[in-house]
């Protein structure tokens, strides 16, 4: 038999706050309970058990590893399940189809009833969110969902029969609520389904501006895709952007230039696609029209992120948030017609800081990033367009790099004094010091540098040779979510 | 999986050290029939509260993958502490000589 290959819990050259939080416990453990902890286990001692397949595993101390499950199996007669479509879920498993039916309607019935009288927890927004929440992924039309959102039409063939139902099948008339009880909601609603935080922009005379060329308004009731003419069409009434942050990994930021899975940005952009699914199903269940939702549908999402509050226009050509530095890959578009409040831009010091700094201008690869010291008036490039006084960046330079090879890149996100993990207060004092005390600026540069950030991390042991149960859950650290 | 948290541990602990290096102090000054004066026991609080914040920075950089700040805290707010625990010392003991 194979000798069980020793665990590899080391992933840096020193012991980090996780591990030795677990030494400790295991070491606490190890003194209160005594010799009788190993014997209990069934280990001879520790030796044998730190080299079982169950420290490979890392379950806690107190969890036994068995030949046989606690559950008794006779697999000499274990039957072969001939599939789902035998489960009950199919009406012809039922031994009278009649009582799959009688269910269903009582379903049905008790639902519609619940969001009739707005029973708390079972009212129309809820069900909507349920949808959202449970069904999202059901709402996937291709990719992308289309123009006017997926359609999720009621399908009332799975075991909950009410699927996507609108408020008109419930016989209830469409969510009202106040623009500010709506954002709100919609915030709530956003945090569960994957959003890291949400802004609002109404689209004006100014807004409008930042949609795509080839959007245009009309007098109609419902908006439309011309997929000929490549037009996409909103109606001629009042619009909201909700503006949706999808975050990334900084954990997995940490190897995207050197390790081809480890790339951030298209993971969330896979997360923000699914997202726009969920979002769509949610308005939907309101009763509202929803447009856009995929990533690249509705306009500049830097710019409607900017208007939306959700973080400042910094140097690079990108979003940076007090919050989450520029480990945010979109702000995910999607236009309702459900009465929103607006959220303001915000100003936390950034884009001054950003005069000084240049860290990710020095630090890009490519040099696509400006190093000019004050913002300007650009946007000559066939890919750019006027309006904004900032640094406007060198994409076919940028793209040139990071298209034409493997790995991906997101260097000038990496590096970005900004971007930083939330575990020591520190960074939050510093954020303080630059939105109050700009004057400190060049020094918190400097410091940033001394204090080592933006540097690569040794790759000699990389996150394949990780504990897995150390790595966050979709790469997204706490600090990210 | 991590089913029981560890967090309260750190803070019973450092609820201990300065429970304990508080009435150790207190006991000592009365051995020594000393008494601190009001900016001596500002300055002792001052670097205390410095002390937790590189403690603090120490091990949150390690948490973060930054080793290198790790060490660079114990550098910049470590020597301030150091510098004002020996203002307290030089202070303290000027009395006693």
């Amino acid at each position: 038999m194979e000798k069980p290959k020793p665990r590899k819990t080391h992933y840096h050259s020193t012991v980090n706050r996780r591990s030795f939080m677990k030494m400790l416990g295991f070491g606490a453990g190890a003194v209160g309970l005594g010799a009788s902890t190993v014997h209990a286990a069934g280990f001879k001692d520790l030796d044998e058990m730190k080299s079982s397949p169950l420290a490979n595993r890392n379950l806690p101390w107190w969890v036994r590893e068995v030949d046989e499950p606690t559950v008794k199996i006779d697999w000499d007669n274990m039957q072969v399940f001939p599939g789902p479509f035998n489960t009950l879920f199919n009406p012809a498993s039922w031994p009278d189809k009649g009582d799959y039916f009688k269910i269903h309607a009582r379903n049905i019935q008790s639902t519609t009833k619940n969001v009739q009288e707005n029973v708390p927890g079972l009212s129309l927004k809820d069900r909507a969110l349920a949808d959202a929440e449970c069904w999202g992924w059901g709402a996937l039309s291709g990719i992308e969902p289309s123009w006017t959102g997926p359609d999720v039409k009621a399908y009332p063939k799975w075991e909950h029969p009410t699927m996507f139902y609108t408020p008109e099948q419930y016989g209830v008339p469409k969510y009202e609520g106040t623009p500010e009880e709506n954002t709100q909601m919609l915030r709530v609603a956003g945090r569960i389904l994957g959003a890291a935080d949400i802004g609002v922009v109404k689209l004006d005379d100014r807004t409008k501006k930042l949609l795509w060329g080839h959007i245009r308004f009309e007098n109609v009731e419902k908006g439309y895709e011309d997929k000929k003419t490549h037009t996409k069409v909103l109606p001629n009434k009042d619009l909201w952007a909700v503006c949706s942050v999808i975050p990334q990994s900084n954990w997995m930021n940490k190897f995207t230039e050197r390790m081809a899975w480890a790339s951030s940005n298209t993971a969330a952009y896979s997360r923000a696609n699914i997202y726009s699914h969920r979002l769509n199903v949610f308005l939907h269940g309101l009763g509202y029209q929803h447009y856009g939702g995929g990533t690249e549908h509705v306009g500049r999402l830097v710019g409607f992120g900017v208007m939306a509050g959700l973080a400042e226009y910094g140097r690079a050509g990108i979003m940076v948030s007090p919050q989450y530095g520029t480990g945010i890959r979109t702000t995910l578009v999607t236009i309702t017609d459900l009465p929103l409040a607006v959220t303001k831009p915000i100003d936390a010091g950034i884009t001054d800081f950003c005069r000084v700094c240049k860290k990710c201008a020095e630090m890009c690869p490519s040099g696509a990033i400006s190093m000019a010291d004050e913002p300007f008036w650009g946007g000559e490039k066939p890919w750019q367009a006027k309006g904004i006084k900032g640094w406007y960046l060198d994409s076919q330079k940028c793209y040139a790099h990071m298209l034409g090879g493997e790995p991906d890149c997101s260097r000038c996100q990496t590096v970005c004094p900004f971007t930083k993990f939330d575990e020591a207060v520190m960074h939050d004092l510093i954020r303080i010091s630059i939105a109050k005390a700009p004057v400190l600026n060049g020094l918190i540069r400097k410091m940033d540098d001394v204090f080592g950030y933006g540097k690569e991390p040794d790759l000699s042991k990389t996150p394949w040779d990780m504990d897995p149960m150390d790595i966050p859950l979709f790469g997204l650290d706490q600090s990210r979510s | 999986m991590r089913l029981v948290s560890w967090n309260w541990f750190w803070f019973v602990l450092i609820g201990f050290v300065m429970g304990g290096g508080f009435v150790y102090l207190r006991g000592k000054l009365k051995e020594m029939d000393l008494k601190f004066v009001w900016y001596e026991w500002g300055l002792t609080i001052v670097g205390f509260l410095l002390f937790m914040f590189m403690g603090q920075t120490f091990v949150a950089s390690f948490a973060e993958f930054q080793p290198r700040a790790a060490w660079m805290s114990l550098v910049f707010i470590g020597l301030p502490v150091v510098l004002i625990g020996a203002v307290v010392y030089r202070s303290v003991q000027k009395r006693i000589v």
